[in-house]
């Protein structure tokens, strides 16, 4: 299973005002927030583990059917600033982050040797949604999980090979 | 407050954080903050911040996991205020 989520950091500065009272204590758990007020650079901290966030509840909203807003039930297991895990729910999703002056971009799967299967370029067969989650039609295969994520400038679609 | 106000009240909060128009000319009760007037999931807590302001009320996390929608943001708030 996977999942992924991108942020232009450009669009994040525009849209949120993460140092707005009460914003980080209702997303991320102590230990996140620990994270963040202690980072050389707290504003890429928070986009690096709030699309980690993202990219594990994909998985997670493929994986139960589930549909909430729980932020703080997604809680990063922070390696190093391109790794690390999210845990839901008894769930763990490992997490890729790449970090670039545009943008932060987190891959995330349900086992680690999937890393090495992951295809992303944009699929030229249909993709089509099924209670809202994205599946693509590959040429004589069956329908196989996609990923999409969109934000800004940028676009990433992550399937498995 | 009734319902036609709490709704009004809340059109007015989300609608700094819409990303769709149409969708949100036809703001009601079945409305989808994600799905229906592409909201940043970055944004949500933005709203539910807004809320709690707006309406003096706090929303814990059981009652944020709902909150991806008018219908049951509504809720939140009518039971917040019942409380009060």
């Amino acid at each position: 299973m996977i999942g992924n989520d991108i942020v232009d950091l450009a669009l994040a500065r525009k849209e949120s005002n993460w140092r707005r009272p009460g914003y980080l204590e209702k997303i991320f758990t102590n230990e996140e927030q620990f994270l963040i007020s202690n980072a050389k650079n707290p504003e890429i901290m928070v986009w690096n583990l709030w699309s980690r966030k993202e990219a594990a509840y994909k998985i997670y909203n493929r994986q139960t059917g589930i549909r909430a807003y729980i932020p703080t039930q997604l809680a990063c297991v922070y390696d190093n600033e391109n790794s690390g895990s999210v845990q839901c729910h008894g769930n763990t999703y490992y997490t890729k982050t790449e970090i670039t002056k545009e943008k932060i971009h987190t891959v995330a799967v349900t086992q680690q040797r999937d890393f090495s299967e992951i295809k992303m370029e944009k699929p030229l067969a249909k993709i089509h949604k099924k209670n809202g989650i994205p599946f693509v039609n590959y040429a004589r295969d069956a329908e196989k999980p996609i990923s999409i994520s969109h934000h800004g400038r940028f676009i990433a679609w992550v399937a498995m090979d | 407050m009734n319902k036609e106000e709490t709704l009004d009240r809340l059109k007015e909060i989300v609608k700094p954080y819409t990303n769709n128009d149409v969708a949100f000319e036809n703001f009601t009760a079945d409305t989808d903050f994600i799905a229906d007037l592409n909201i940043n999931s970055a944004n949500l807590v933005d709203i539910i911040l807004d809320v709690e302001d707006a309406f003096a009320i706090h929303i814990d996390n059981e009652s944020m996991e709902k909150m991806l929608d008018v219908k049951s943001t509504l809720e939140v708030i009518e039971t917040k205020l019942s409380e009060k």
